[in-house]
């Protein structure tokens, strides 16, 4: 680890921009493809220390797995983060209950990871900072990207206490979040929605049935999400409680908190709502709280530049699959460097072929993610019929069977990629919600103009859903060699 | 009386002060005088015509104790008019069907029909047409009595009970309060029922020596063709019909049966009493349960009131309510009665905790709150809100909060559950405001449906429904949300200038919660109550005013000059009059409409300053 020296310009064989979870896996993956430590790579983020704004801090096995493998997951568990077993899904505070655990899919480990996400970035910043080939420059900002002739990035400036610094490099990844500036540079258009804000408050030992899962409790405006994300000395464990709210925010400040006490707290369990009513009340400034955003993935890499992580494209974190996909990018683009670790000196790192393999991979995963989590977030927020009817269905599917709930969470935790399960999922659900809108569980003479109202709902939901099916579907099955925009 | 502070007590507290502190502490009086359980006051003050069906039917009971039939009659005398009749407590013009009652009430218990009132009453009852063409509820009496015979009333098909409830005439279908009337009327006709009655014959108006019989029907085409239709029906009872009669008879009696709640009653008073009374003919003995606890249940109906437009110094009378006290007047009243969070566990004790009718066509969980304690049965989306209301203003570290969070919850899902397509919220059952068979050419047809479900009341409740949804954190991207917003936007557009002051006001607060101050409907809403004030501050009534000012500080945040105005009115006449503000009409049931609420004045009166103190107001 280094400082910025006073030379200039540099050369680095990788520039990082962010160094967030994304950044600091893709830098020490890409270390570790580079096992003669011929290269030299430049991380830099905004903010010293980390970032003030609450953000990912759970991640499914898949994610555990490349942690460990990039040897974060030692430091991680030693800092305080908490194996985590898999999601419980309650319909209402007294309404039905869905255990989703991670041990039954096959084929991958059975335990995900979750740690309070400002823990997350302090260790794996440490652990890159003992890398000799890794520079991490805190309190710098990209300004400029340098092009060569042909278009392709040859360097970048940065912005930081003492002026700009100009650095030549072959290979800018942008691991710079939603609001990647790296994407703004490369003129892409900013085509992020805002769906919302989180709000995020800490509990000690919350009661939930399962403290090793991630427990969605369904029922208020949006779906509360409550996890653990830290083993305290005194043997207590953290959680996260996240509770989900408008674009349009009903209140804020100081009303904000009489908000959630009025709209979230009467529609959990009664011993978690004291927990959470205590913990609002007891709260001293602004609660915590980010965006929730959606970004339909944008273009993944271009000559000499790649994205990764959310500025790769994000969506709402409900399937809490935003880490893994970031730690899944590191990993692929550390596979490709690693084919590259003898390219002769004076070449770069990553040619176009790897950034195009890079791509092609990112936009297999990537799309499956991003509708997944846009139709679960959906359901779970049941604002119009069709979505009532698919979280009806949801309900019935997972209670038909451990199969069908081990299809379910393989897809929802990035396990599972294969178009066929993703397309069976997607019919066995659409037939449960034309079942469950014609079928009322409680009314016994329910009036059959609601039962087609509902019914419309359901048709009129999975027919928009259709144009998502085909793309995710396009997406698995394409050929690598189809030539890209 | 209550004490009630005339003036500021010069000890440092303004007058608004004063005025909130005297309105406070009446409304938490009248809650202990409604929920007494010695002497309680009635918070829904019928008409006398229930009443006098109960002197009618203690000639078979023989249940009322002799102060409690001295006080019913005292009653029943003291609201009648000086011209003999007694009045229609919505027109306030005489009632036919009121004025035969209460005749024969009085006669029944001991009054010389020939005294001045007495015949006063009659003149009366003859120039409307005689008692044959008095309500439904008359001519049955007049049947049990023997005075008229059976087939002066409407005909039934017994087969309608052997329905699923699915179908469009099944009993189901009709508002639970006349459920509660059709089922005991179709044991009573098959009987029939007789009761030794004193003589009303005189009630009867007739052509020589004969009786002029009444028109069932409607007039019109349709109506001949239905009366012809009726004749048709009471000729084919006549025919054996064998198990479809017995099975439908059956049905009835099940129905029956199941449909005495914990607090012993059916519905209300008159499904009550007709139960009671079909049950007898059944062959139940005096001594049997159902009868003690129906009788019981309309013994706790019971309680004080006195007629309007007499002295708060004169003696209270004892009259029949159509129910026991009101939840939603008992949960406004707790409110009004502010820091009483003891009152918190009795208003949770009333949820709903048992399947009941009301869910045949609702998909919801069992949850939200009765029109009374101890209707099991039947769910109240009136009483749901109010007493969702009050769970409201809980504190946040309140010890009861627990308790409150899930009761709320559960009744969000019922209240959510009970909207109609239309996006209106239903109030005692979803349907009950599209039933078929008010369509039917029958005279009292349109009893068949909640008169409350529809009108004004179905504005103020969608309104009032919606802006509990909001309160628990619903918004317009809700499609249930949108839709009751659509419906209102086209109320608003239609009929906004015919609104009473109460439904601006309902509507001024759920624009407050849902609307941004921009949007259409809430400028049109604003404007519209803005203008009803009159010059000496008042929007009409005490309650008009009380609920006009609480709108106005949701729209506003910080109270305006019209506020302020409405505010001093209010204080004025809490400082002129003390507990003894008038009332307001709440919603009644069936023959009685609409029934009196004597605490609500003060009690509305008290919120809104309240409420207007709180957003900083001073006079």
């Amino acid at each position: 680890m280094s400082t910025p020296s006073k030379r200039s310009p540099e050369r680095y064989d990788a520039v990082i921009i962010g160094a967030g979870m994304a950044g600091c896996a893709t830098a020490r993956a890409l270390t570790m493809a580079d096992p003669e430590r011929r290269r030299r790579i430049l991380v830099i983020d905004r903010h010293r220390g980390v970032s003030p704004r609450f953000a990912g801090e759970y991640i499914h096995p898949r994610g555990a797995q490349i942690l460990e493998d990039l040897g974060f997951y030692g430091p991680l568990m030693a800092a305080g983060a908490v194996d985590v077993d898999g999601f419980t899904v309650l319909e209402r505070a007294d309404g039905r209950y869905v255990e989703l655990p991670y041990a039954e899919i096959r084929g991958q480990r059975p335990r995900g990871i979750a740690v309070h996400h400002k823990t997350l970035v302090r260790v794996m910043r440490a652990v890159i900072r003992e890398e000799p080939q890794v520079d991490l420059w805190e309190g710098f900002v990209i300004k400029e990207l340098l092009r060569g002739d042909e278009g392709a990035i040859r360097g970048v400036v940065l912005e930081g206490d003492e002026g700009p610094r100009t650095i030549l490099t072959d290979l800018l990844i942008g691991a710079d979040g939603k609001a990647s500036a790296v994407r703004k540079l490369l003129g892409l258009p900013d085509e992020r929605q805002t769906i919302g804000f989180t709000v995020g408050i800490e509990i000690r030992d919350a009661a939930v049935g399962l403290p090793s899962f991630a427990n969605v409790i369904l029922g208020a405006w949006g779906p509360v999400l409550v996890y653990p994300i830290a083993r305290e000395e005194d043997g207590r464990t953290l959680f996260r409680m996240t509770m989900d709210l408008p674009h349009s925010l009903p209140a804020k400040g100081a009303r904000l908190a009489d908000f959630l006490f009025d709209a979230f707290i009467p529609f959990l369990p009664s011993a978690l709502a004291e927990q959470a009513a205590a913990a609002i009340l007891g709260h001293r400034g602004h609660l915590e709280m980010a965006p929730t955003v959606n970004l339909p993935a944008p273009r993944a890499a271009f000559p000499g530049v790649a994205l990764v992580g959310d500025a790769a494209g994000c969506s709402h974190p409900i399937t809490a699959s935003g880490m893994t996909m970031g730690l899944r990018d590191a990993e692929t683009l550390g596979e490709e460097a690693r084919r590259r670790a003898r390219a002769p000196e004076g070449e770069p790192w990553l040619t176009s072929a790897n950034l195009r393999r890079y791509r092609n991979e990112h936009d297999r995963y990537v799309p499956t993610r991003q509708a997944l989590a846009d139709a679960i977030y959906e359901a779970f927020r049941g604002g119009n019929e069709g979505a009532r009817a698919i979280q009806r269905a949801l309900f019935e599917y997972w209670e038909s069977g451990p199969e069908a709930r081990r299809r379910s969470m393989a897809l929802l935790s990035c396990a599972e990629g294969r178009p066929r399960v993703f397309l069976s999922e997607y019919l066995k659900t659409a037939r449960h919600a034309l079942e469950t809108s014609l079928v009322p569980r409680h009314a016994q003479h329910f009036p059959v103009r609601d039962r087609l109202r509902q019914v419309r709902g359901a048709v009129g939901l999975a027919t928009t859903k259709l144009g998502l099916v085909a793309d995710v579907m396009w997406a698995q099955v394409r050929p690598a060699w189809l030539p890209r925009d | 009386m209550i004490d009630g502070i005339r003036v500021a007590d010069g000890a440092g507290e303004s007058r608004l002060e004063a005025a909130i502190r005297s309105a406070t502490r009446a409304a938490g009086e009248w809650r202990r005088r409604a929920l007494d359980p010695e002497r309680p006051w009635l918070v829904g003050v019928a008409d006398v015509g229930v009443a006098c069906e109960v002197i009618l039917a203690d000639r078979l009971f023989r249940d009322l104790s002799a102060a409690e039939h001295a006080g019913l009659i005292a009653w029943i005398r003291a609201s009648q008019q000086p011209s003999g009749a007694w009045l229609d407590p919505q027109t306030q013009s005489p009632d036919l069907s009121l004025t035969s009652l209460g005749w024969w009430a009085c006669v029944q218990a001991g009054d010389d029909p020939a005294s001045e009132r007495m015949v006063k009453a009659l003149r009366v009852v003859h120039e409307l047409g005689g008692a044959q063409r008095a309500s439904f509820s008359v001519r049955l009496w007049l049947a049990i009595a023997g005075h008229i015979p059976w087939g002066w009333l409407p005909a039934v098909p017994s087969e309608i009970w052997l329905l699923p409830p699915s179908s469009v005439l099944s009993p189901s279908r009709v508002c639970p309060w006349a459920r509660g009337l059709l089922t005991p009327y179709l044991l009573l006709t098959r009987a029939p029922a007789r009761i030794h009655l004193s003589d009303a014959r005189p009630l009867l108006l007739t052509r020589g020596r004969e009786m002029i019989p009444p028109r069932i029907t409607r007039d019109g085409l349709v109506g001949d063709l239905v009366q012809n239709f009726d004749t048709a029906i009471k000729i084919l009872r006549k025919m054996p019909r064998g198990p479809l009669l017995r099975a439908s008879l059956g049905r009835a009696q099940t129905w029956l049966a199941h449909a005495q709640q914990s607090h012993g009653g059916w519905f209300s008073a008159r499904p009550t009493l007709l139960s009671l009374l079909a049950l007898r003919v059944a062959g139940a003995s005096f001594d049997d349960p159902r009868i003690r606890r129906g009788l019981g249940y309309l013994r706790h109906a019971r309680g004080l009131t006195r007629p309007p437009l007499t002295s708060a110094s004169d003696p209270p009378h004892l009259g029949q309510g159509l129910t026991s006290p009101p939840l939603a007047v008992i949960a406004r009243l707790t409110r009004a009665a502010s820091g009483d969070e003891g009152a918190i566990p009795w208003l949770l004790a009333q949820e709903l905790t048992e399947p009941g009718e009301w869910q045949f066509r609702t998909n919801a969980a069992v949850g939200g709150w009765p029109g009374e304690a101890g209707a099991r049965h039947h769910l109240d989306i009136d009483a749901t809100c109010a007493v969702l209301e009050t769970l409201a203003t809980l504190p946040k570290d309140s010890s009861q909060r627990g308790p409150a969070w899930a009761a709320m919850r559960r009744a969000i899902e019922v209240l959510l559950a009970m909207q109609e397509p239309d996006g209106t919220f239903a109030r005692y059952e979803r349907g009950e405001s599209n039933v078929w068979m008010t369509q039917a050419p029958w005279r009292d047809a349109e009893l068949m449906a909640d008169a409350s479900a529809s009108g004004e009341a179905r504005v103020q409740r969608s309104a009032r429904a919606l802006r509990q949804l909001a309160r628990m954190g619903w918004r317009a991207d809700d499609d249930r949300v949108a839709r009751t917003m659509r419906w209102l936007e086209g109320h608003v557009e239609r009929d906004i200038s015919r609104d009473s002051v109460e439904t601006l006001a309902a509507l001024g607060r759920c624009a407050a919660d849902l609307c941004a101050p921009d949007q259409p409907l809430r400028r049109a809403v604003e404007r519209h109550l803005r203008g009803r004030q009159r010059e000496d501050g008042s929007f009409g009534t005490v309650t008009a005013t009380a609920d006009a000012l609480e709108a106005l500080i949701a729209l506003e945040g910080r109270p305006c000059v019209q506020a302020v105005r409405a505010a001093r009115h209010l204080v004025g006449r809490i400082e002129g009059e003390g507990d003894a503000l008038p009332g307001a009409t709440i919603a009644g049931h069936g023959f009685s409409p609409c029934v009196y609420d004597p605490s609500a004045g003060i009690r509305d009166a008290a919120l809104a300053l309240r409420a207007f103190a709180e957003r900083g107001g001073e006079l």
